[in-house]
């Protein structure tokens, strides 16, 4: 018998034993082909000059053509930059947040006000990012929001912050930490239950403090989660929460607030260019690919942690 | 150096008494085990002496010094704990180094502790690797490390080997006791083993329920059971135990069950009043022999199976439809065992036990 027919027979065995986990893996296996795979077939009118009339395949190719219009074109360049910089201020601050508040809940001993205080953060993520816009928007209106009215008790005149592009991007990471950072600290607290309790007993018995167990032993010991979800959120680092971006900017506030994914909402459906908003979403694409990459492989390299 | 007394201590959880005040000295440089069953309490015991759990009520106290309501880091005790609890991100060097580092010790003296330690303990080679590269053994030594290089008061024990196999154990253990030889360290060790607590004890202290059941010399827990609980405890394979009555023939004692008969050794808490009196006998799988002699009365039995050990072998049969076990020196064969149809007692290698206290009769005067 070949190595072939052995392996062949092997997988069949293999089939007819485990068929059940392989009907469980199905609806998401389809689900990911449907729309993540499927689409794909679509990624090739970046290459062409596509017409609705000519479809996909009908269309004649036309090389790199829509990616130097893109590099060409002003505002693709400041999407890429406020995309960038968007990113780094969440990395900054957005990625810290929810691991700062697990730490936190950590060291509260009340269980009541420990229960109280998650429920509160935790509620926000639940919230639709249109409401949470618009919750956004009224806190920060010149007329009646909370914002403006608590500067006006110090005598500061009304500031127009959604309309002034300075303020674009702390109001968006803000808004972005009060909205997923309680949720996403859920993940940090799982790791933190899962440290093994007599670490820390060993450590009181060495004459450890609560804030040396933090630092020498819970933050080390969730250090491989960390990296984890610092390399998913990496791999969507370029996505910058278009929908509150988009809830949120201006035509005032463009030179701070449009990013990748705006520019490429707009020339794709709102101008019609599909295949030039086809191009820049690969570019973004690539770049996320790219991105994951790196961080997983620096990540296996330093700390033994990655993703595959 | 320093001694621990526990006087009364008591342990509850709620309204849940698990530890119902407990009375022990453990003198200076002595090495105690406590022993006994999941749930008896020692370990409970053992970490209200680490100050990781509260005293509900009761004294504690090391050294002269009442430590009821002292941290633990001010104790001055050191713990080995069941997993290890080493740093996984810490290399063995930093592992041992912690608790000196927490106490800002300069960082040469630091180091020429850790160095030190290594060498006792053979980890020299190892400072570099991470807990995850070591094996059982090797991670033990490394938590056995971290305790003895704070030159604590007291070391506290706490199953540190159940989770190696049996060879490892074997060899830790004898390393436990050398070091402990070696730097005379007051010791309190807990474990549901009574083999490792009849090999490292200078006294072991046998728990039940909550409860001191007793406390001896190893030596004292097998020849002088306090109770049938401690008979049935100490000792591997366990003491067999056979329900019978007792009937007085002139001035001697003798046990019946079934078709057999027993002479007990003469006791002063049995007198020839207790015609009737049901006892539990006890009788250890070593003292019973294969062949008679002048004084030992015997019973007939039928051998089920033969457990051979090499230079002893368990002969296994029934008696009252209870297990019974035999140890038997096999000198290099076990043809002669084979055909067995009698065991034979010696009076007085028979303990008896009141059935309705427990108790052993004639417990010995110094050992209470």
């Amino acid at each position: 018998m070949t190595n072939l027919q052995k392996k062949s027979q092997w997988l069949i065995q293999h089939f007819k034993k485990e068929w059940q986990i392989y009907v469980l893996l199905a609806p998401a296996m389809i689900w990911f082909f449907t729309f993540l795979y499927t689409p794909m077939y679509g990624l090739q009118i970046a290459f062409k000059d596509y017409s609705i009339f000519k479809g996909i395949a009908g269309s004649p190719w036309i090389g790199f053509e829509h990616f130097q219009t893109l590099f060409e074109n002003d505002d693709f360049i400041r999407a890429i930059k406020n995309t960038a910089i968007l990113s780094a201020y969440n990395l900054l601050f957005a990625f810290p947040a929810p691991i700062i508040l697990a730490l936190m809940f950590n060291e509260i001993l009340n269980q009541w006000y420990k229960k109280g205080a998650q429920t509160i953060v935790y509620l926000p993520h639940f919230i639709s990012t249109v409401i949470l816009a618009g919750i956004v928007i009224t806190a920060f209106s010149p007329s009646a929001g909370i914002v403006n009215t608590v500067l006006g008790w110090f005598g500061v005149d009304p500031v127009y912050f959604l309309s002034k592009p300075e303020w674009f991007r702390p109001i968006f990471i803000g808004s972005g930490i009060w909205q997923e950072a309680g949720f996403a600290s859920i993940v940090f607290l799982a790791a933190i239950a899962g440290v093994n309790p007599s670490l820390y007993e060993s450590a009181v018995v060495d004459g450890a403090s609560r804030w040396q167990m933090m630092w020498k032993i819970t933050i080390p010991s969730i250090l491989p989660t960390i990296l984890i979800m610092l390399i998913i959120r990496i791999g969507n680092l370029l996505e910058v929460s278009f929908e509150l971006v988009i809830l949120l900017y201006q035509p005032a506030t463009y030179v701070t607030a449009d990013v990748v994914n705006t520019f490429i909402y707009r020339q794709g459906i709102q101008s019609g260019q599909y295949d030039l908003a086809a191009a820049a979403g690969l570019f973004n694409a690539v770049v996320a690919f790219i991105l994951v990459m790196t961080a997983n492989t620096i990540s296996k390299r330093y700390s033994r942690t990655s993703l595959w | 150096m320093a001694g621990v007394t526990l006087d009364k201590i008591v342990k509850c959880y709620g309204d849940i008494e698990v530890v119902h005040g407990i009375d022990l000295n453990v003198a200076e440089k002595e090495f105690v085990v406590l022993v006994g069953p999941s749930g008896c309490g020692k370990s409970t015991t053992l970490r209200m002496v680490a100050g990781l759990e509260e005293i509900t009520d009761g004294t504690l106290t090391i050294d002269d010094r009442l430590v009821n309501n002292v941290s633990p880091k001010d104790r001055d005790v050191a713990m080995v704990f069941q997993n290890y609890a080493l740093y996984p991100h810490l290399n063995v060097a930093e592992n041992i180094a912690f608790g000196l580092r927490i106490r800002k010790v300069p960082k040469d003296e630091v180091t020429k502790q850790v160095a030190e330690v290594a060498e006792i303990l053979g980890l020299t080679e190892y400072l570099e690797r991470k807990p995850a590269d070591l094996s059982g053994g090797q991670r033990q030594r490394v938590a056995m490390g971290r305790a003895i290089v704070r030159h604590p008061k007291v070391f506290l024990f706490d199953e540190p080997l159940s989770n190696l196999d049996a060879k490892l154990r074997t060899q830790m253990r004898a390393e436990i006791k050398r070091l402990h030889k070696r730097l005379g360290v007051t010791s309190i060790y807990v474990t549901h083993d009574q083999v490792e607590a009849m090999t490292l004890a200078d006294r072991i202290v046998v728990m039940a329920d909550g409860r001191i059941e007793q406390i001896g010399t190893p030596m004292d827990l097998f020849n002088h059971p306090k109770n049938i609980f401690v008979a049935s405890f100490i000792g591997s394979p366990p003491m067999n135990q056979i329900e019978a009555e007792v009937e007085t023939r002139g001035d001697k004692l003798f046990a019946n069950f079934g078709d057999n008969s027993l002479e007990l050794p003469a006791l002063n808490e049995l007198s020839g009043s207790d015609h009737g009196r049901k006892v539990t006998l006890g009788i250890r799988p070593e003292h019973i022999m294969t062949q008679a002699d002048a004084d030992t009365s015997s019973i007939g039995v039928e051998l089920d199976l033969i457990e051979t050990l090499g230079s002893e072998a368990l002969l296994h049969t029934t008696v009252m439809d209870k297990p019974f076990v035999v140890k038997a020196e096999t000198h290099g064969d076990i043809k002669h065992l084979e055909n067995l149809n009698a065991f034979h007692f010696k009076p007085g290698m028979i303990k008896v036990f009141d059935r309705e206290t427990g108790n052993v009769f004639d417990y010995p005067e110094r050992l209470k």
